[in-house]
């Protein structure tokens, strides 16, 4: 015979005699095909969080983390016990501070856990390795509960489009980046999570999933205080099933469950205590759960009475009734005083010009500013066009499920509408029902791709073959025009989605990845030079104050100070006690010798202000300084405003108010600042963060003096003088 | 004294309700004799209005009205109330020049310049909903084509004129 021998039959031959084992059924090929990809994703979640770490080092960043990392600590060696009873007087002097009673303890147990764990694994890490690496890994974690979560609404191949999504979504990043220590980066995950498993209850209408809801619900509970958004998103959707005739009994007992267990679990948190029967925030569920109740009754009525018009009047008196009970009870209940209104926090949500009138401390922080379009834009990128068309096929197949993600989706933009930092709350959603859309599109788009050539001739002997061609829906004459239109579709869906993860990464390279406390900039030919100014006042508060110091600064640095400097602060980020703060904003306002008699008071030993005028820093203590007038001078009207203003305009140069240039903010400030020269070519006394020249630069300090000064003049820090002795 | 005044204008009627005997509404029966046991009802063709839920095209309009509403940064107009557009004083010939994109921050914006980036964001979703609408299978070819046009185009045009808005607001971007 010839020997013709083809190398394709070679292949053949090989691919024979593998054993039958590891050729793979198409089913086994997809499984091991979504693994790996969720596996990919997992780990790129994880590393994608890591650029300040690689940058600078393995720290803590900005403010609030320094506090979490300071409880974690006292955690893991003394105890729990310990902990949960802990009264802090190293804060709030002379007030004190219950810790284990104003804090949301889930993400320090969380990362104890973690430590304990690897210590029993004879991992020998720091805790300060754990606390800056357990947001990237609930991350990872995020992103395997959003594909279970996209599968149960709508299909696997959504699932992993939504993992993929928000494995690298700027808006998600910004708050979970490795070294923010922050409750959300924990708590992003128990919302998901809870959502998760109450739509699988729902879907189910099996206990189990509802009560593992109610767990997944005391694990967000323990870690944020955004809890209040599942308490009333899940009545609300409750409440929209309700009234679209979706009232089933798998809804009744996940509902049921979940609130009361969650209600029961969520009381022993001793910072939450007993608000679900008391605040004006959580009624929404309850008078849910009543309604529900009622739904039921009248469903076994239903059935009780055979009569349909007798059935109709019943419903009329008892739905009118328990409105009518419900309204009266609620009413006593805000009358008396016993269910307390809405909180300044959660009313500034609804209501978002309320903040700006009345709570200055509000307003004054940045994150609390509302949303341009900008800020969308930047955190979510084409997600921004992928959620309207997401919307619009969760409509065209409308289930209980599609439902919840509608409405989560919804209400979450409108928060984050109001509030930059809920961007946070809304990207799970977002990215859901992006992968919604994409995953559609790409299925239509494939459908065309793979349809089967449709013979010219009506198939007179391939009727099922015809039946199944047309199936596919392809029209013959324009075939290859059409699967030509669909490849290239395909090409720009892949287009958009690359430059997407372009687009995060470099986000996440320049935007969210720096740790406040080191600043970095570039230098005059183009090197990077890092700013450690922070750090090294802390260290010298440490190692050169007698232990028993107090250090009064303003609010923004204390939790920094109480961890790294380990003295006692005035006041901190928890921001408890305005009278407090708006004592040490008098206190920074007024003239130095009133001044003094009020740090007398306190007992400060130390000062502590932050300067931006040698480097060009923006965020130092000289533009903050107006909100400490408002905050001051909302207690102490003898603060006003308008006295450190020159015809409305905010100014340091020598056309200020006399009143700004003898504060003792101004002089702490500027102390000594006369003398030098900031920049070529300009006068000295040239502060480099407002642009202009100084207008007092002879500064003489009666009952301060200079004790520490960092490098680069950012952090400076004066001793108060004793009293003088009496004759 | 008869009262004929109460009812001046229609006839009296003694046609009761026929469910009322068989009614167990109380408040019914307590009005039935206290009021009008001596007053006629006049008849009446009234119709309680019913109301039945909109069709989910109308809400998704709505939805797709407050997307676009909030995606411009509504909220921050109203609160931070920035004008409608920037002016900048040109410094050789002293003329005031209209600036259209808030420079310098990143959460920052006048009116117009959130609603136009709010709008090329929903055209990019009507866009993907059109492309969805052309691979509907049940609309003859010249329909289904048109459909795709107008969907790609607005895809197109919408990234085009995003990236183009984020590239003059941020003038670092992507370097």
């Amino acid at each position: 015979m010839a020997v013709t021998a083809s190398p394709p039959s070679v292949t053949q031959d090989l691919l024979n005699s593998l054993p039958k084992t590891l050729k793979l059924k198409t089913k086994q090929q997809e499984l091991l095909l979504r693994i790996t990809t969720l596996g990919l994703i997992y780990i790129l979640a994880f590393i994608t969080r890591l650029f300040s770490v690689l940058r600078y080092e393995s720290m803590i960043h900005e403010f609030d983390p320094y506090f979490n990392y300071r409880t974690t600590l006292y955690l893991t060696e003394h105890g729990f016990s310990e902990f949960w009873n802990w009264f802090d007087s190293d804060s709030w002097y002379p007030l004190g501070r219950i810790v284990g009673g104003t804090l949301y303890p889930g993400l320090m147990l969380t990362a104890a856990g973690l430590y304990k764990i690897l210590h029993f694994l004879r991992f020998a890490v720091h805790i300060r390795e754990v606390c800056v690496l357990t947001a990237p890994f609930f991350a990872s974690n995020t992103t395997i509960v959003a594909y279970f979560f996209g599968k149960e609404i709508w299909d696997s191949g959504a699932g992993i489009v939504a993992a993929a999504l928000i494995a690298i979504c700027p808006g998600y990043i910004s708050r979970s980046v490795a070294g923010s220590y922050d409750n959300e980066g924990v708590a992003i995950f128990a919302l998901l999570l809870t959502f998760y498993l109450f739509v699988k209850a729902v879907n189910t209408g099996s206990l189990s999933w509802a009560l593992a809801s109610a767990f997944g619900y005391f694990y967000m509970v323990s870690a944020w205080g955004g809890y209040v958004f599942i308490i009333n998103l899940v009545p609300l959707y409750v409440l929209v099933l309700l009234v679209t005739g979706r009232y089933s009994l798998r809804l009744y007992v996940a509902y049921n469950c979940m609130y009361v267990l969650g209600m029961l679990l969520a009381m022993q948190i001793r910072f939450v205590g007993f608000q679900h029967v008391q605040s004006g925030e959580h009624m929404a569920s309850m008078g849910v759960f009543f309604l529900l109740q009622v739904f039921f009754f009248l469903d076994w009525v239903k059935h009780l009475l055979g009569d349909v018009k007798l059935f109709q009047a019943f419903l009329r008196i008892t739905v009118t009734s328990a409105v009518g009970v419900g309204a009266v009870a609620l009413g006593v209940g805000m009358a008396s005083g016993y269910i307390s209104p809405w909180t300044g926090r959660f009313y500034s949500l609804l209501d978002p010009t309320y903040a700006k009138d009345h709570i200055p401390i509000i307003a004054s922080v940045s994150e609390h500013q509302p949303t341009a379009w900008s800020s969308f834009m930047f955190d979510f990128h084409i997600l921004l066009f992928l959620f309207p068309a997401g919307l619009y096929f969760c409509f065209k197949r409308l289930t209980d499920a599609t439902i919840f993600i509608v409405m989560y989706g919804l209400t979450s933009m409108y928060f984050a509408g109001v509030m930059v930092r809920l961007i946070l709350v809304a990207t799970p959603a977002v990215c859901l029902i992006s992968a919604i859309a994409v995953s559609a599109t790409v299925k239509n788009l494939t459908r065309v791709v793979r349809a089967k050539v449709q013979p010219v001739q009506g198939g007179s002997g391939k009727g099922t073959g015809a039946s199944k061609g047309s199936s596919k829906g392809v029209i013959d004459n324009s075939q290859p025009f059409q699967k030509n239109g669909a490849m290239m579709l395909l090409f720009g869906a892949f287009y958009l989605l690359s430059r997407y993860a372009i687009h995060c990464t470099w986000v996440t390279s320049e935007a969210y990845s720096s740790p406040s406390i080191v600043l970095a900039a570039r230098g005059a030919h183009g090197q990077r030079v890092i700013f450690d100014d922070y750090r090294e006042a802390y260290f010298w508060l440490r190692q050169n104050t007698p232990p028993d110091a107090k250090v009064m600064s303003w609010w923004d640095y204390g939790y920094q100070i109480t961890a790294m400097g380990n003295r006692t602060v005035i006041v901190d980020n928890n921001t408890w006690n305005n009278t407090h703060i708006a004592t040490v904003g008098r206190a920074m306002s007024s003239y130095e010798d009133e001044a003094y008699d009020i740090m007398k008071s306190l007992d400060v030993d130390y000062v502590l202000v932050v300067f931006g005028g040698v480097t060009g820093y923006s965020s130092d203590d000289i533009n903050k300084f107006l909100w400490m007038v408002r905050i001051g001078g909302g207690v102490f009207p003898v603060i006003k405003e308008p006295d450190y203003l020159v015809n409305g305009e905010y100014r340091v140069d020598k056309g200020a108010a006399p009143k700004m240039l003898n504060c003792l903010m101004y002089k702490l400030s500027y102390y000594r600042f006369g003398e030098l020269t900031t920049e070529y070519g300009k006068p000295p006394g040239y502060d480099r963060a407002r642009g202009v020249e100084i207008g007092n630069k002879d500064i003489k300090l009666e009952y301060l003096e200079e004790a520490f000064t960092t490098q680069n003049w950012i952090v400076r820090i004066y001793k108060v003088k004793p009293p003088k002795n009496r004759w | 004294m008869k009262s004929k005044s109460e009812n001046p204008v229609q006839q009296t009627t003694t046609v009761t309700d026929p469910s009322s005997a068989a009614s167990i509404d109380p408040i019914f029966h307590l009005l039935r004799i206290l009021p009008f046991s001596f007053l006629r009802p006049p008849r009446l063709r009234l119709k309680l209005p019913s109301f039945s839920l909109p069709s989910s095209n109308l809400v998704f309009a709505l939805v797709l009205l407050t997307y676009f509403m909030v995606v411009s940064g509504i909220v921050y107009d109203i609160i931070v109330e920035p004008p409608g557009i920037g002016s900048m004083q040109d410094p050789y010939t002293g003329a005031v020049k209209p600036v259209v994109f808030m420079s310098g921050r990143v959460n920052g914006q006048y009116i117009i310049e959130g609603l136009s980036s709010g709008f090329m964001f929903v055209l990019g979703g009507i866009g993907i909903i059109m492309l969805d609408l052309a691979l509907d299978r049940n609309r003859d070819r010249s329909v289904k084509a048109s459909y795709a046009t107008a969907g790609i185009t607005s895809v197109v045009i919408a990234y085009v004129m995003s990236m183009l808005f984020v590239r003059i607001k941020i003038p670092a971007y992507l370097s």
